[in-house]
């Protein structure tokens, strides 16, 4: 099965530029990820939603297990999630233009706590790859216990002039089996 | 439970859960661990199970792990080039023989102390033969891992330890003739689009058996998001009386169904335009039924009989299930450039101890649809069912709210009811296979599913 780059946890040994820890650029991506989890976890979809390029793409891969020569492809082509910017406007739709999206209604307690955050330039100006580490706990109704979820995520953000947009995200979450029961919330 | 109260359970376990002159289930059937011991004997050791499909394992060596009630098995292609089904237990000391997901080997070599076995579970030694590490009380004959019986639909590979049941043919019966519809329809077949997404539950396994078994009411209501779109062709308010998705040709048989909705239907939801009085051909050609492409057409006349054709090209068979734990969806996705999409999806429900099961789901397309078709496939199946699905995230957010219900000691009190009865009634020109319902899907098909629980519940042999 063939993994593209995007989809290897990210390295240090990237032949590309490092953006340097608390340079401005740093600063400024930093800054985004963590308003893009503050908006995400206090449920502006509207708003999240134009942090989102119109090219987006937006994938969870399924893991597998795999002996450990095998640890660099144990992500496969099919998604949990496997979404373009069209279908991410049409799930937020649902989310919060409907009476009955059920799934999160009543909404899921989330807080997605960003780290790890390293920055590289790439060939295109203004554009730079960025991985970051992602812990999410969820809570929903009178549940006693929290849903977790830890995962890599491997993203293209885009200066359009005035802002960054998403351009391209792979999320690579830790678990096989998926402890949640569904993902209706956005990595 | 104490043992006196233990063995007068096992000769009569359901009859205090069940009332079959009212069709009502006590809800602690979702709750009672002794059922829960019961039902792995009872059922997921004596069905036929789904455990995947043989384009996951196209080459000799090639093997996925998988789950049969909660024991876990080695589905390999052994040297004979056939499938093979094996308990994922080393007979020696218990181990787990196999400790990734999938993988090729021509020897699955235990890593605990070294007992090894071929793709089809043999047993080839234990290390240094001379010594006679496996004793000499046994044979290697008898030192094989447990195997499991085998049979193919489609290439759908199914397995149960039941070695002297019925065959997989007996236990469809008359719902192969809709099965092979879906699954069996084209030259070269169905193909997976990956390895399967899994996800954990915590609800009892039957909360999402019994809503496989073609429970097209809930659709009204919890998946009310789609009408809200108009994906279901009402209008928002009156949907409930007008939505016509809910007419169509429920058939079950076995405790297995398939939920059928006609061709002029899903035109009218889809293309907002109907075409009665044409033939089966320019039906077909008109709108293919899900998955299928105008380009595989010649295919499916060439694969089905004439009856199944009729049914396909009138009403094709869209959801439902497999007795007892596989959810069926093989489903239009109207796609944003206004183009129809289909997804072609499969779910096993596995359970994981009375709380909590573990829900599979396999994408399809046909091997022969193209490329591109295929990438849509892919991303709609994605976007409609499983873990994030717009439909089927609502589904797995209710089913654990059952399950803590039957926790309260009123809760268990209550029953589920399958009062809403349509009762058989045949179109005059559909086949004589199978119970059929035609109209508003109700309660029928769900109920033979417990009918088919009760069945083997109470079968002991």
């Amino acid at each position: 099965m063939s993994i593209s780059t995007e989809m290897k946890p990210a390295t240090t040994s990237s032949t590309l530029t490092e953006v340097t820890y608390g340079s401005p650029v740093y600063n400024q991506i930093m800054t985004w990820m963590i308003r893009e989890a503050r908006l995400l976890d206090h449920r502006q979809l509207d708003e999240w939603q134009t942090y989102l390029a119109e090219d987006l793409i937006y994938k969870v891969p399924v893991r597998l297990t795999r002996r450990v020569q095998g640890f660099d492809t144990e992500f496969s082509d099919v998604g949990h999630m496997d979404d373009d910017y069209g279908s991410m406007t049409a799930r937020v739709q649902r989310l919060t233009g409907t009476k009955s999206a059920w799934a999160e209604d009543p909404a899921s307690r989330v807080r997605r706590f960003v780290t790890n955050v390293s920055v590289w330039e790439t060939d295109i100006p203004g554009e730079y790859k960025v991985s970051s580490y992602l812990l999410l706990t969820r809570n929903r109704a009178d549940a006693r216990d929290y849903k977790q979820l830890s995962a890599e995520r491997n993203d293209r953000l885009r200066w359009n002039g005035e802002r960054y947009l998403l351009a391209h995200r792979i999320v690579l979450i830790d678990q096989v089996v998926l402890g949640m029961p569904n993902l209706a919330i956005f990595l | 439970m104490r043992i006196d109260h233990l063995s007068k359970f096992q000769d009569d376990p359901v009859s205090h859960l069940m009332d079959l002159e009212n069709r009502e289930v006590s809800v602690a059937a979702l709750y009672d661990p002794d059922l829960y011991e019961l039902e792995m004997e009872r059922i997921f050791a004596k069905a036929w199970l789904l455990l995947g499909h043989d384009s996951e394992i196209p080459k000799v060596g090639d093997y996925v792990v998988r789950l049969m009630g909660e024991d876990q098995v080695i589905v390999a292609r052994a040297a004979d080039n056939q499938v093979h089904v094996s308990l994922n237990v080393c007979p020696h000391r218990a181990m787990h023989v196999c400790i990734a997901d999938s993988g090729n080997t021509r020897v699955h070599k235990c890593i605990y102390h070294g007992w090894a076995f071929r793709p089809d579970g043999s047993f080839i030694g234990a290390p240094i033969e001379k010594e006679k590490m496996h004793g000499e009380i046994k044979s290697k004959e008898q030192l094989g891992l447990k195997q499991a019986r085998v049979a193919t639909l489609g290439g759908l590979v199914f397995a149960t330890f039941n070695h002297d049941g019925p065959s997989l043919d007996d236990w469809l019966g008359e719902m192969k003739f809709y099965y092979e519809m879906l699954f069996c329809r084209t030259d070269n077949g169905l193909e997976v689009l990956g390895p399967p997404q899994r996800l954990t539950i915590d609800a009892n396994w039957k909360t999402a058996g019994e809503q496989s078994a073609c429970d097209g009411f809930h659709t009204l209501t919890l998946h009310g998001s789609l009408l809200e779109g108009g994906a279901m062709a009402g209008e928002e308010n009156t949907e409930h009386e007008s939505a016509p998705a809910m007419y169509g040709v429920n058939v079950s048989g076995n405790g297995h169904s398939l939920r059928c909705i006609p061709a002029d239907t899903s035109w009218a939801m889809m293309a907002g335009k109907t075409h009665p009085g044409m033939t089966d051909d320019e039906r077909l050609e008109m709108m293919p039924p899900p998955g299928i492409t105008r380009e595989l057409l010649p295919q499916v006349r060439r694969n089905l009989t004439a009856e199944q054709l009729h049914v396909f090209a009138k009403a094709p068979p869209v959801v439902g299930g497999m007795f007892p734990n596989v959810n069926i969806l093989f489903v239009y996705a109207p796609l944003r450039d206004g183009t129809l999409g289909s997804a072609l999806v499969l779910h096993s429900i596995n359970p994981k101890g009375v709380d909590k099961f573990e829900w599979v789901t396999y994408f399809f397309t046909e091997k022969d649809a193209s490329p591109e078709v295929k990438h849509m496939m892919r991303a709609a199946a994605a976007q409609l069912t499983g873990t994030s699905g717009i439909i089927e995230q609502d589904d797995s957010d209710t089913w654990p709210h059952m399950s803590e219900a039957s926790r309260g000691f009123m809760g268990r009190t209550e029953t589920l009811k399958y009062q809403a009865i349509l009762g058989e009634n045949r179109p005059a020109d559909w086949p004589n296979k199978a119970r059929v319902y035609s109209g508003f899907s109700k309660d029928d098909a769900q109920w033979n599913w417990w009918l088919a629980y009760h069945e083997l519940m109470t079968s002991k042999a």
